[in-house]
C-alpha cells in the first residue's frame, strides 16, 4: 500500500504566538520572537536573549485536572495536538481513535524535570526523590500526554535525535500513513527553554555571542556569532490525501517525499564536507520524483552558527543551480531562535506559506555570507514545491518536500 | 509491486547474562539469571540494590582501534560493541566500502549518557569541583547512533527513538520500513540502555522494583529488576542478502505500534493498546495468531503489566492463549528499558534459528490472573517458526514485532 499524505491541520505554540492565525500574521509580517529572557534570571550568563513562547494559556486547551500532571513541554505538545485536530476539522470518535496517532520529536524533552528530580536525589537522597516528577522526565512524555488527553490509540512514537527530531517525526508519520498503519497522525515536535539546559549550553559556548560581540540571531549572515536559543511546539495533522479530499478537508500541502542521511562528524559537531546534507537533499528530491529546478523555496536549518550555516549554504549551492532566481531560501531561526526540535513549527510555517503564497523572511540577515537567493523581507510568491531542512549536529540530515496539493501531479 | 522482504543477517548483544550472542544463546538455554548486585554506582542509599548489570565489560577489548571510545558514554560503548558484533556475525566486518553510502542506523535509546552526566551533575550540585562539561556532551540518546555512523563512515538514514521501554522494538520496526521503501538496503538497528542512578531512583520512587529479582507472571511478583545492555540486529533487503550470499537467520515479518492513551505510567488494565499493537503486528506480518509458536512477553513482573499482558494475549489468541508458549527473558536479563525490545528481538531470532523456547526463570507459582502456557523449569527444544515479541512502555507506547523462520516461499502473506 502506498498512499499520498496531506497536511490538513496546524497546531503551534511559538515565540510568534499560539495558533495558526497568530503565528502566520507575525511570521509573514517579519516579526521576531527573540527578546530578553524573563523565564529565569539570565544575568549571570553572557547570553541573555531567547525566543520564548508567547500568548500561550494552557487551560484554553487542557482541563485543569490533566494540566496538573504535565510539565510545560507536555502542555505545549497537548495544546498543539488539540489545535491541529481542530484546525483539520477532525472529530475523534470511539471508532477511529485507534487509527489516529501522535509522533513527536524532541531534543531535550523533560531534561529540566529530570534535573529537578536529580537535584533532590543527589542532595537529599533517593527517599526524597519525588515520584510525581517521574512521568515527565521521559522523552516520550509529550506524545504520551497528548495521546492520553485526546484518547488517541493509534501509532505513537517519539523521535529523540537532536535538531532533526521533528523532521524525522514528520517523515516517520508520513511513512506510517502512506503504508496504511494509521489514517491520521499529529506529527512534529518541540522543545522547551529551561534554565538547566541554558546553563549547560552556556558552558559549551553554544550560543550567540560566541565572539563576544553583539548578541543576535543572524542566520546566513557574514557576522553571525552563534544561535539564540528558542522554544516552541508544532504539530501538523497528517492524513491520507484521498481520505482528506473525500471528507472535504482543507489541504495545506502534500508531503511529497523526504530524504535522510548521515555523515561522519565529530561528536555534537558538524562535518566540514557537505556530502551528507547533499545526499539528504538529493534523496528527498528523488523520493518526491521532482528535479531540483522544481523547488521554489527552502526553509533552511541555518541558525546563525558559524559551521552549520556554512555547511548548509555549501550544500544548497551544490544541489541548486546558482544562476536562477529560485529556490528562495529563508531561515526562520532569526525569528524563532534555535529551538532544537523545531521542525514542527517550521513545517507548519511552510504549509501556511504554500497555502497563502507568502514567504517569511530571514530575520537578522543583513550581510549575506553567500550568493544565494535569501529571503530578506516578507514577500509574496507563487509556491509549488518547498523543502524543510532539519540538520542535526553529530551529522544527521533530513529534508522534507512539501507541495501544493494542486501542483503538477504525477 | 511486492514490497521487499526484510531478513535478519546478524546479531549482537551485551547484557547481564552474556557479553556476546553465543553466550546469550547458552544463557537462554540454561536459564541463567544475571540479576545481582549493582556496582556501576553506589546503591547504599537506595531501597533496592540489585539489577541486571553488564559485568566484565571492557570497552577497549570489545571495540577495536582505531575506533575511539574516549568520548562515548557507557550506553554508546555498549551499542558500538553490539553493532560491531552484529556486523561481524553478518559477515560484514570490516564493512565493505561500497556499502557505507547507503547503510543506515536506527537506535532505540533510554537514559543515554546519563550515568556520566549525573555524576557531573552531582558534583556540580554539591560544589565539590567544577564539573567536566565535556561529559554532558554524550548526554543525548542520539549519540549512540551518531558514534556508530561516524566511526563506520555510514551515510544512510540515521535516527533515534526514545519511547522508553519500547524504544528498541520501534527502532527495529522503522528500520524495516526504511528497507521496504527502498531507502536503504542494509540497516543497523536495535537499542541500548545504561544503568544509572536517575532511572534507578525513578523506578524505586514508583515502587516498581523487586528488591530481590523479578518474578514475571508469578503470584508473588513484586516488580521489575532494572537492567542494562544493548541489542543490535543487522536487517537487510532479501535481494541484497542473497546477492552477497549472506546467511539468513530469520525474517522480520512485521511490526505494530499503538498507544494506550490511558495513563503515563500505568498500563491500561483493559489492555486495549496492547491488543491493538499485537494485532497490527500480526496483520502487518500477514500471519494468523494461530501460526505463532512462541510469545516473548514484555513480562516486566510488575503486578499491573503481567496481568494486563495476559489479558491481551487471551484477547488476541482466544482459545490458543492457554497453549502458545510464553516467556519473559527479562527474568534473566532484567528490564533493559530502551534496549529491551532489541535484546528480546535477539532472543527471538535465537529461538527461531536454534529451535528452542527460553524460560521464565524464578516463576514458581503462576498467578491465576496470568493463565498462560509459561515456559518454566528450563528451556525446551521446539520448532519455532513464528515469534511475537512484545514491548510496552511508559507513556502507553506499545510495539510488537513478528519474526519468523526464513523460507523461500515466506511465512507471511501466504
Amino acid at each position: 500500500m502506498h498512499r499520498r499524505v496531506a497536511i490538513t491541520g496546524v497546531g503551534v505554540v511559538t515565540p510568534l504566538g499560539t495558533g495558526g492565525p497568530a503565528y502566520s500574521s507575525a511570521l509573514f509580517g517579519g516579526a521576531t520572537g527573540i527578546a530578553p529572557i524573563d523565564r529565569f534570571d539570565a544575568g549571570r550568563f553572557s547570553s541573555r536573549l531567547a525566543a520564548q513562547i508567547r500568548g500561550f494559556t494552557p487551560r484554553d486547551f487542557i482541563s485543569p485536572a490533566t494540566l496538573r500532571r504535565m510539565d510545560l513541554l507536555s502542555q505545549m505538545a497537548t495544546a498543539s495536538a488539540v489545535m491541529a485536530l481542530a484546525d483539520a476539522g477532525l472529530q475523534v470518535e470511539a471508532a477511529d481513535r485507534d487509527r489516529i496517532g501522535v509522533i513527536a520529536g524532541t531534543c531535550f524533552g523533560g531534561t529540566d524535570v529530570a534535573a529537578q528530580f536529580g537535584r533532590a536525589l543527589f542532595t537529599e537522597g533517593p527517599r526524597r526523590a519525588n515520584p510525581i516528577l517521574v512521568p515527565n522526565t521521559v522523552m516520550n512524555a509529550p506524545a504520551g500526554h497528548a495521546a492520553v488527553a485526546l484518547g488517541l490509540r493509534g501509532v505513537n512514537a517519539t523521535v529523540n535525535h537532536r535538531e532533526a527530531s521533528a523532521e524525522v517525526a514528520l517523515a516517520y508519520a508520513a511513512e506510517t500513513i502512506a503504508r496504511g498503519r494509521a489514517d491520521a497522525i499529529l506529527a512534529g515536535g518541540g522543545d522547551v527553554l529551561s534554565e538547566f539546559c541554558f546553563e549547560v549550553l552556556s558552558h559549551f559556548k553554544a550560543m550567540s555571542p560566541q565572539d563576544g560581540e553583539t548578541e543576535a540571531a543572524r542566520p546566513f549572515d557574514a557576522r553571525r556569532n552563534g544561535p539564540v536559543i528558542g522554544e516552541g511546539f508544532g504539530l501538523l495533522c497528517l492524513e491520507a490525501l484521498e481520505t482528506a479530499r473525500s471528507r472535504g478537508a482543507r489541504i495545506y500541502a502534500e508531503i511529497r517525499g523526504w530524504g535522510m542521511s548521515s555523515a561522519p562528524a565529530p561528536p555534537n559537531d558538524w562535518p566540514a564536507d557537505p556530502a551528507g546534507p547533499v545526499l539528504a537533499l538529493e534523496r528527498a528530491l528523488g523520493a518526491a520524483g521532482i528535479d531540483a529546478g522544481a523547488i521554489d523555496a527552502i526553509c533552511a536549518s541555518a541558525n546563525g552558527g558559524r559551521r552549520l550555516d556554512a555547511l548548509e549554504a555549501d550544500a544548497l549551492a551544490r544541489v541548486f543551480a546558482p544562476d536562477r532566481q529560485r529556490p528562495l531560501i529563508t531561515s526562520l531561526k532569526g525569528a524563532l531562535g534555535e529551538s532544537f526540535a523545531s521542525g514542527g513549527m517550521r513545517a507548519a510555517a511552510m504549509a501556511l506559506a504554500l497555502k497563502e503564497g507568502r514567504l517569511p523572511p530571514t530575520v537578522g540577515l543583513e550581510t549575506p555570507m553567500a550568493l544565494l537567493n535569501f529571503v530578506r523581507a516578507p514577500l509574496r510568491a507563487a509556491l509549488g514545491n518547498v523543502l524543510v531542512n532539519g540538520f542535526a549536529s553529530g551529522g544527521t540530515f533530513a529534508t522534507i518536500v512539501l507541495s501544493r496539493p494542486d501542483a503538477k501531479e504525477d | 509491486m511486492t514490497p521487499e522482504r526484510v531478513v535478519v543477517t546478524g546479531l549482537g548483544t551485551l547484557n547481564a547474562v552474556a557479553g556476546n550472542v553465543a553466550d546469550f544463546r547458552r544463557a537462554l538455554q540454561e536459564g541463567v539469571c544475571g540479576i545481582g548486585p549493582v556496582t556501576v554506582f553506589d546503591t547504599a542509599e537506595f531501597r533496592t540494590h540489585a539489577g541486571g548489570q553488564v559485568n566484565g565489560f571492557d570497552p577497549r577489548r570489545s571495540i577495536p582501534k582505531p575506533i575511539s571510545i574516549k568520548r562515548m558514554s557507557r550506553s554508546d560503548q555498549l551499542a558500538m560493541a553490539a553493532a560491531l558484533e552484529a556486523l561481524a556475525d553478518a559477515g560484514l566486518w570490516p564493512l565493505p566500502e561500497a556499502l557505507r553510502q547507503d547503510t543506515g542506523v536506527i537506535i532505540g535509546g533510554g537514559a543515554g549518557g546519563m550515568l556520566a552526566c549525573e555524576a557531573e551533575y552531582d558534583h556540580w550540585l554539591k560544589g565539590n569541583r567544577q564539573p567536566v562539561y565535556s561529559r554532558f556532551a554524550s548526554f543525548c540518546c542520539a549519540s549512540s547512533a551518531d558514534h556508530i555512523a561516524a566511526q563506520l563512515a555510514l551515510m544512510g538514514p540515521k535516527t533515534t527513538f526514545m519511547t522508553a521501554c519500547s524504544s528498541g522494538a520501534t527502532a527495529i520496526g522503522y528500520a524495516r520500513d526504511m528497507i521496504q521503501s527502498g531507502r536503504a538496503p542494509l540497516m543497523i538497528c536495535g537499542g541500548t540502555e545504561p544503568l544509572c542512578r536517575i532511572t534507578y531512583a525513578a523506578f524505586n520512587a514508583l515502587q516498581a522494583v523487586d528488591p530481590e529479582f523479578c518474578k514475571p507472571f508469578d503470584q508473588h511478583r513484586m516488580g521489575m529488576s532494572l537492567g542494562e545492555g544493548a541489542g543490535i540486529l543487522i536487517l537487510e533487503a532479501l535481494s541484497h542478502a542473497r546477492r552477497r550470499g549472506a546467511r539468513i537467520l530469520a525474517e522480520l515479518l512485521g511490526y505494530g505500534v499503538s498507544c494506550d492513551a490511558h495513563h503515563m505510567t500505568a498500563p491500561d488494565p483493559q489492555a486495549g493498546g496492547a491488543v491493538l499493537c499485537m494485532r497490527a503486528a500480526l496483520e502487518d506480518a500477514g500471519v494468523a495468531a494461530a501460526q505463532v509458536d512462541y510469545i516473548n512477553a514484555h513480562g516486566t513482573a510488575t503486578p499491573a503489566n503481567d496481568a494486563m499482558e495476559s489479558r491481551a494475549i487471551h484477547e488476541v489468541f482466544g482459545e490458543r492463549a492457554g497453549t502458545v508458549p510464553v516467556s519473559s527473558t527479562k527474568s534473566m536479563t532484567g528490564h533493559t528499558l530502551g534496549a529491551a525490545g532489541a535484546i528480546e528481538a535477539v532472543a527471538s531470532v535465537l529461538a527461531i534459528a536454534h529451535g528452542f523456547l527460553p524460560p521464565t526463570v524464578h516463576l514458581q507459582a503462576p498467578d491465576p490472573a496470568c493463565d498462560l502456557n509459561h515456559v518454566t523449569g528450563g528451556a525446551r527444544w521446539a520448532a519455532v517458526n513464528v515469534v511475537l515479541s512484545n514491548s510496552f512502555a511508559f507513556g502507553g507506547n506499545n510495539t510488537a514485532l513478528v519474526l519468523g523462520t526464513f523460507t523461500e516461499k515466506g511465512i507471511g502473506h501466504a
